[in-house]
């Protein structure tokens, strides 16, 4: 067996953009959410898409277009089940069943049933055709341009999710997107602690464990044309999944005024007016960030704008009891770095946390929240949020566990009580936040849910050989 | 007034009548529906388990074509002597105990049966565990929900206090808390540390430990040739055993899958048969009895090589070691269970597991097998059965809030240092 390439440094021009950048640059996006009505039309428009598709190999610099699909999507493409049956179960399945609404946290006012789309009582979600550019007015042009193409091939557009530049930030006003995994071999290089195997993202090389993992490999005989690359494990068929990688999508809508609110209602002094620092206080302690996206383990005491970028810290050693970043805050649950068991503190640790690692790609969506009216009893509650998207190999191993074990759990990292403070659904003891504090803690109790699930999809982002391989069904 | 009362396990397998298969699942089921108060055996009214289960192990034909009976497997994990947690439960079950037990074969017929006909039919099918892991010997129920409940009411005492309190030095804090406790009728129990395991019991459990050491550095001569040429037949084995890679059905997830995610626990049974031939027979009796030593002496204080999320777990082997049984009680989902297992302790798995019939290939008994992740969780969920009728005395609670209560109530006795204090208020 020839040696395995352990990153797709060699094959960027196969892999979607997405995969190997946010496109940070190209401050507009949306994004069109597909059916399928006719197969036949629908493979002409993917065969043009395919080529159409922003490759990883450079940098766009005036828009970009990266296309996915769910598993009745590729069914209504035509791929048979056999195939459709060697992807993951989560994909298979998809987001929406009892099961995964108990894991993830998808329940009560969250729930599938009442979601605005990818629930069972909306329209299939078959595509989703994500686009990206400089300015709103590029974006308009592309926008129409993608839904005419769309209608003229028997595509029907369910709904379009337009996004917001916040210039970096979500909208409760925390910088976001700090910390990203990095890439062994590929991209900007980064300390060892956050950096994992290629094959954690992309379908098709080696991951954490060294193994190629589960990914769809069909018999050299379905693919006539030679489309696919072959199987790298040497198994003679062609894999479908190389370069391509899962993408989770939930439309994710924050309640920016029920947040301030809280945490206002929290820290009042006694003579019952707000404390505006010790407001920002409990809500970067929530968050585990202060507003600029400094750490509170590198800077405990106030928000320190020039380690706004600093991500190289851990926990062990400074922060074991969490009397800088809560134990139960945000972005220790979202990447416990070396805090958790075997050994905290050790590689090992890191080692296990890294099975569990994602690579975001959301944007915010809704307009800036009017701060004037932030503590109000009565403001404005339209509608924002954030469009979570993130990528990653194994669903089970990587967003469905850090959503359940981490963010979600109550008993997180040795907790009696508490999911996560700004994300968490509430279940069953999730509404208590604890701040570590000496001589002892303090908690709030009661805390409603910030943010409420409005959509979602497990999506296959493939690379763009397994589009025109896809696009080829008919032939 | 807690006394020292150890814990036992209970593994009752009972043959089940063929014909009486259907009926007996629909009564577990009914039973499933209101596990606390259902009419068969409300668990609700056990006072000395911490868990308990039945389920079904459907007959299955053995590599020699033999036909192994279906089993009506009944496990729990109580405080004090399996006998006293017999009683426990026929007095609970009453008829109710009759009602199920009649699916099986060789239940009285005459019905009702007498208290201590039930008693002997269910002693006379008792199966000693072949490893069997506490997280903790020797506390009780009663003392892990009594601690929890001390726990919340100092954490209400503090909420209460605010600011008072924050403001105070660790050892004011401490004292606050101790005058809390002492002035509350309902808690000053807490204040008399947990019972200490008697004399008579650690003097055997260190004969228990210490014999098999020295009978084994003895025969260390003996052994190092035996365990070569061991290791030699292993590897060769290993080799040649298959290992396919199988993705499990999905209506069998399914079912599995239903029963998963609603406290902070969960069950977890795989059954499944040893690879044929006596060589991994005898290792698999040998490897588990170390394993149960290792359990029993070694990892019996909350922490099972890292992992610290099981409860109770354990092993049997049934049909004169055809078929094993592995079972246990942990907190958190199966993904991050499986995860644990190819994580922490992927060595102790594969020592017992790889003489299971399909398990991913192992070097040298304890390297591969459960580090092929997909192959597997893909093992794991193939050989899941669904636990019919599960009870957790204390379902939201993790193992590491336990280990936490006690350290409280532990605390609120005795001197500290004002470094203590500190600690032990982190806690908190």
């Amino acid at each position: 067996m020839a040696a395995v390439a352990v990153t797709p440094a060699q094959d960027l021009a196969d892999l979607q953009g997405l995969l190997v950048r946010g496109y940070g640059n190209l401050t507009s996006a949306c994004f069109l959410l597909l059916e399928i009505d006719e197969p036949d039309a629908a493979r002409a428009w993917l065969a043009l898409t395919a080529d159409l598709a922003t490759a990883a190999d450079s940098r766009p610099t005036a828009s970009s277009l990266n296309v996915a699909f769910t598993s009745s999507g590729l069914r209504a493409l035509g791929l048979d089940s056999t195939v459709i049956e060697m992807f993951s179960n989560e994909f298979v399945e998809g987001i929406a069943t009892p099961f995964r609404q108990r894991l993830l946290g998808d329940t009560g006012e969250s729930a599938p049933a009442s979601w605005a789309w990818g629930g069972p009582n909306g329209a299939p979600i078959h595509v989703a055709v994500m686009l990206y550019a400089v300015d709103e007015g590029a974006l308009a042009t592309l926008r129409d341009a993608e839904t005419r193409r769309a209608a003229a091939h028997g595509l029907r557009t369910v709904s379009i999710l337009d996004t917001v530049d916040l210039g970096g930030s979500e909208h409760f006003g925390f910088s976001d997107g700090v910390s990203q995994p990095a890439m062994a071999g590929l991209g900007r290089p980064d300390r060892s602690a956050n950096t994992v195997a290629a094959g954690e993202f992309v379908l098709g090389y080696p991951n954490q464990y060294g193994l190629l993992g589960e990914r769809p490999v069909l018999p050299r005989s379905a693919d006539p044309m030679e489309i696919l690359s072959l199987d790298v494990a040497g198994s003679g068929g062609a894999d479908l999944g190389r370069n391509g990688s899962y993408l989770v999508f939930r439309q994710l809508s924050q309640d920016v005024r029920g947040f301030w609110r809280t945490v206002d209602h929290a820290t009042r002094r006694p003579d019952g007016t707000s404390d505006p620092v010790r407001r920002t206080m409990l809500a970067s302690k929530m968050v585990g960030r202060w507003p600029s996206g400094a750490s509170l383990v590198v800077t405990p005491e106030n928000d320190d704008p020039s380690y706004a970028k600093f991500n190289d810290f851990l926990y062990q050693d400074v922060d074991r009891d969490g009397l800088r970043c809560p134990v139960g805050s945000h972005i220790r649950r979202a990447n416990p770095r070396d805090s958790l068991d075997p050994s905290p503190g050790s590689s090992r640790s890191l080692e296990v946390t890294n099975h569990h690692r994602i690579l975001r790609r959301g944007r915010e969506y809704g307009h800036r929240v009017d701060v004037k009216t932030l503590f109000d009893e009565v403001g404005e509650d339209e509608e924002r949020g954030l469009h979570f998207v993130c990528l990653n190999a194994n669903i089970a191993r990587q967003f469905e566990f850090l959503q359940k074990t981490w963010i979600n759990s109550p008993k997180f990292d040795g907790l009696h009580e508490g999911d996560d403070p700004v994300v968490g659904p509430r279940q069953a003891l999730g509404d208590t936040f604890t701040v570590p504090a000496s001589p002892v803690r303090t908690r709030v109790r009661g805390m409603p849910r910030f943010v409420a699930v409005r959509g979602g999809a497990y999506f296959f982002l493939p690379g763009r050989r397994a589009l025109r391989y896809l696009a080829s069904l008919g032939d | 007034m807690e006394r020292w009362r150890g814990q036992s396990e209970i593994t009752i397998v009972t043959p089940v009548k063929p014909e009486a298969m259907s009926a007996l699942g629909e009564l577990l089921g009914a039973m499933a529906r209101d596990v606390l108060g259902n009419d068969v055996l409300p668990f609700g009214r056990l006072t000395n388990t911490h868990f308990a289960r039945f389920f079904l192990l459907d007959s299955a034909q053995a590599h020699d074509g033999i036909q192994l009976p279906a089993y009506l497997i009944s496990m729990s994990d109580i405080d004090g002597r399996p006998e006293e947690g017999l009683a426990e439960l026929v007095d609970v079950g009453g008829n109710g105990i009759d009602h199920l037990y009649s699916h099986c074969i060789g239940y009285p017929t005459a019905l009702p049966a007498s208290r201590q006909a039930r008693l002997e039919y269910l002693r006379a099918h008792i199966v000693r565990a072949d490893v069997n892991y506490v997280n903790t010997i020797g506390r009780t129920v009663q003392q892990i929900r009594g601690e929890a409940e001390v726990r919340e009411a100092i954490e209400d005492f503090l909420d209460r206090g605010g600011p008072e309190l924050v403001g105070g030095n660790p050892s004011a804090v401490r004292a606050a808390i101790r005058e809390f406790v002492t002035s509350d009728g309902r808690l000053n129990w807490a204040l008399t540390p947990a019972p200490a395991p008697p004399l008579a019991y650690r003097v055997r459990e260190l004969v228990h430990f210490v014999v098999p050491v020295i009978l084994g550095l003895l025969l260390l001569p003996v052994l190092v040739p035996v365990l070569l040429v061991w290791l030699v037949v292993l590897r060769l084995h290993e080799i040649r055993d298959p290992s396919p890679l199988v993705k499990p059905d999905r209506a069998h997830l399914d079912q599995l899958r239903a029963l998963e995610d609603y406290t902070v626990q969960n069950q977890f049974i795989a059954a499944g048969f040893l690879k044929s031939g006596w060589f991994r027979r005898v290792t698999a009796v040998v490897i588990l009895w170390l394993v149960g030593f290792g359990a029993r002496h070694l990892f019996n204080n909350g922490n099972l090589a890292g992992v610290k999320t099981i409860h109770f777990a354990r092993w049997i082997l049934l049909d004169g070691a055809v078929r094993s049984v592995f079972v246990s009680n942990y907190d958190g989902s199966t993904e991050s269970y499986m995860d644990d297992f190819i994580d922490k302790v992927a060595w102790a798995l594969n020592a017992v597991f790889s003489n299971g019939a399909g398990y991913p290939a192992t070097r040298w008994l304890l390297f591969g097998g459960a580090r092929d992740e997909q192959a597997f969780k893909g093992f794991l969920r193939t050989h899941q059965l669904p636990t019919q009728v599960w009870y957790a005395a204390y379902d939201q609670l993790s193992a590491l809030n336990i280990v936490d209560n006690a350290k409280i109530r532990a605390g609120l006795n005795g001197d500290m240092t004002e470094l203590e204090t500190q600690k032990w208020l982190r806690l908190l």
